[in-house]
């Protein structure tokens, strides 16, 4: 049975050891501070390090979790299925290829980013939310020559 | 009815909302850029108000426009006002502007945490200077809330205690955003050697800002707990040392001065190159003299407080660990000058303040080389030597770097070239009238006249008065920089993508404006490379 898989994800420029190294160091160097102090017996300075850590632990925490979203897009003859995955959870939406359509939605302004659906039977699902507008378009094109038009089902082959 | 809609949620800030929601609720980071940076500038005029009536209470000798206690709240506010609330708050802005567009990332990393750090602001801002208000005045005890006296102000001494909190959380919030977006949303292929100098100086400045601020926030809240709950951490009826106090201030104290002034280093860093058409001269020696800088900043706080009676050997290391922060620092300015030497020079209003950053705040350099020396230290400590020094530093020093910055990249912003000839205007009469303002300070400062004082033995009244006539002109000069901006986003002609030629940076590859998202392409590495030639 032709299938066909695409992939994506959201760009992450800090590795996971990156962040772990730059996190150690920032609380070496506050919690340190706040030690040292704690020493001459100023110690409230340590707990506020401390909950300034947790922010900055929090933050990397956040933006580093852009890592594990991933949308896994699997197109067969029959059926086309979007997986979306985040660090806690996964769900897949699975429409039928026949009537499945993709709508590129045009934003209210220039400067405002589109958003890419996939419709069928008056359920939708939203894909690549987190790719660049460009990335957005494209995927747009290639998903429409994949699944067709409504009522339409082209060979996989020719959109390979 | 809604189509039933299953989906991965989409993140808010990708849509544009209208009307004041659009600055409630903003989570775009030039939106959030524009608000703090219109925060600054009414915080910029609020602290000048206060330099104004200082300057006309020492227009003369015996003048009594203030009694002493309101003349030394207006000194206290004036530094808090526009150390906390204008130049602190300007810097983020530009951040929030530049940073992403500079690094190829679509917003902030965080960016509700974003509008979060940017609304407490105009609250903290409020407490502060709804303190003049209370019973007793605003306290009148210097920026620096030495205590026993911080704490003999009235209502108004918790009013300024929490406002300090604030802005130190807004500071906090805002330095966190800033360090996770240079390090995880830069675009494939901006290595951090290959970053624009401006943001590496906030890289710097807000692993600084991290590791200071819970200083600040430890220091004011004993300063609370000392008052309110009977703890003795300053108080030496108790068993306290208010020295520790001052050791505490100035180990944040010392660092702050350098986030007020690092940034600066790199906006200097991107217009010298750009109107000189040449590369940046030692772009990796940059890089490490702003690091260098920031280290160096940790161990030299003692400086501030020579006069306490500290050992000799302290006094020795403090004096030699501040006499060294002058090799980085030459080292930029050395490079600076190299990158001019032999460029292809024009003065339009950026070029002009980043000149006059150079030569004025070299001279405020080497004031603090001055008073770094022990023996010197001695003789000009509490004097208005101390007070042309730090003047020399902020105001020729960062103020001229924010101006030349929001002349830099206005073009970028709005999309529209404001009055050149205005701009010069405005140069002009800032750079005369600030050296006419402080440079007399330096003559008082030496003959001996002290600091934060209401009135002034009748020997210093011709220098106080050409320094409170320069200082009107420059506040009122100041007055010219607001209704250039309006001007230019009213009616300005339209500019190019690449308003100056020299112009370097991912951000110059962006229109004019710059798209509400910036990049949403990722930039292409032929842009990465051109920027990147520092």
């Amino acid at each position: 049975m032709p299938l066909l898989r695409i992939v994506i994800c959201p760009n992450c420029s800090l590795s996971v050891r990156g962040a772990l190294v730059f996190f150690s160091s920032a609380c070496a160097l506050s919690l340190g501070i706040g030690a040292v102090f704690a020493l001459f017996g100023l110690w409230p300075v340590l707990p506020a390090a401390g909950l300034e850590m947790i922010l900055l632990g929090w933050a990397l925490h956040e933006s580093l979790a852009r890592r594990h979203t991933t949308q896994t897009l699997t197109i067969t003859d029959a059926d086309v299925s979007v997986e979306s995955r985040d660090r806690s959870s996964s769900r897949q939406v699975v429409f039928q290829r026949h009537w499945a359509q993709v709508k590129l939605s045009c934003p209210a302004s220039r400067l405002h980013p589109s958003r890419l659906t996939i419709e069928s039977r008056g359920r939708r699902c939203e894909v690549g939310g987190f790719l660049t507008e460009e990335e957005r378009r494209g995927l747009a094109l290639r998903l429409r020559r994949l699944i067709g038009r409504m009522n339409e089902s082209p060979p996989l082959a020719v959109g390979r | 009815m809604d189509q039933p809609y299953e989906s991965t949620a989409h993140a808010d800030h990708e849509h544009k909302p209208h009307g004041w929601r659009r600055w409630v609720f903003a989570t775009n980071h030039k939106d959030i850029g524009t608000m703090y940076l219109i925060f600054a500038g009414v915080m910029f005029f609020l602290g000048g108000a206060a330099a104004m009536a200082i300057r006309a209470q020492l227009f003369k000798s015996g003048m009594e426009l203030f009694d002493p206690g309101v003349y030394n709240s207006l000194v206290t506010m004036h530094a808090l006002l526009m150390i906390f609330g204008a130049v602190m708050p300007a810097w983020v802005g530009l951040a929030n502007w530049m940073i992403p567009m500079q690094i190829g990332a679509p917003d902030m990393a965080l960016p509700r945490l974003n509008n979060l750090s940017f609304w407490i602001l105009p609250f903290a801002g409020t407490l502060l200077v709804s303190s003049f208000f209370v019973p007793g005045g605003a306290p009148a005890g210097g920026w620096t809330m030495y205590p026993p006296l911080m704490e003999q102000f009235g209502a108004s001494f918790p009013m300024v205690v929490f406002a300090i909190h604030l802005l130190g959380i807004s500071s906090i919030l805002g330095a966190i955003n800033i360090v996770v977006t240079i390090m995880n949303l830069r675009a494939p292929g901006m290595s951090l050697l290959r970053m624009p100098l401006f943001v590496w100086a906030w890289l710097i400045t807000a692993y600084l800002l991290i590791a200071v601020m819970p200083v600040l926030a430890g220091a004011v809240t004993m300063l609370l707990t000392d008052h309110f709950f009977g703890t003795s951490f300053f108080n030496a009826a108790g068993g306290g040392s208010p020295v520790m106090f001052m050791h505490i201030f100035w180990f944040f104290g010392h660092p702050e001065v350098y986030i007020l002034i690092l940034p600066a280093f790199g906006v200097i860093s991107e217009i010298i190159p750009t109107f000189s058409r040449k590369p940046l001269f030692g772009y990796e020696a940059m890089v490490y003299a702003t690091a260098s800088i920031a280290f160096l900043s940790f161990i030299v706080w003692g400086h501030h407080m020579f006069t306490v009676g500290m050992p000799v050997a302290a006094q020795l290391f403090f004096m030699l660990s501040t006499m060294l922060i002058a090799v980085p620092t030459g080292v930029k300015v050395f490079n600076w000058t190299a990158t001019m030497w032999r460029g292809s020079l024009s003065f339009e209003p950026p070029m002009l303040f980043a000149v006059a950053f150079l030569f004025l705040f070299t001279i405020g350099g080497f004031s603090g080389l001055m008073l770094a020396l022990v023996p010197a230290d001695y003789q000009y400590h509490g004097t208005y030597f101390v007070v042309a020094h730090f003047h020399y530093v902020l105001v020729p020093g960062a103020v001229f770097a924010i101006i030349g910055a929001i002349y830099y990249w206005l073009p970028k912003w709005s999309g529209r070239m404001y009055d050149m000839r205005l701009a010069k205007w405005h140069f002009w009469l800032s750079v005369i009238s600030v050296n006419v303002l402080f440079f007399p300070q330096h003559f008082l400062g030496l003959a001996g006249m002290p600091r934060r004082i209401a009135d002034y033995a009748p020997q210093f009244t011709d220098w106080n008065m050409v320094s409170s006539i320069g200082g009107f002109v420059f506040g009122a000069s100041q007055l010219l920089f607001p209704y250039i901006i309006w001007r230019c986003v009213r009616a300005g002609k339209p500019a190019e993508a690449r308003p100056w030629d020299g112009a370097r940076g991912l951000e110059w590859e962006l229109p004019s404006p710059a798209p509400y998202h910036s990049w949403q392409t990722p930039p292409s590495e032929a842009m990465l490379a051109h920027g990147a030639e520092h």
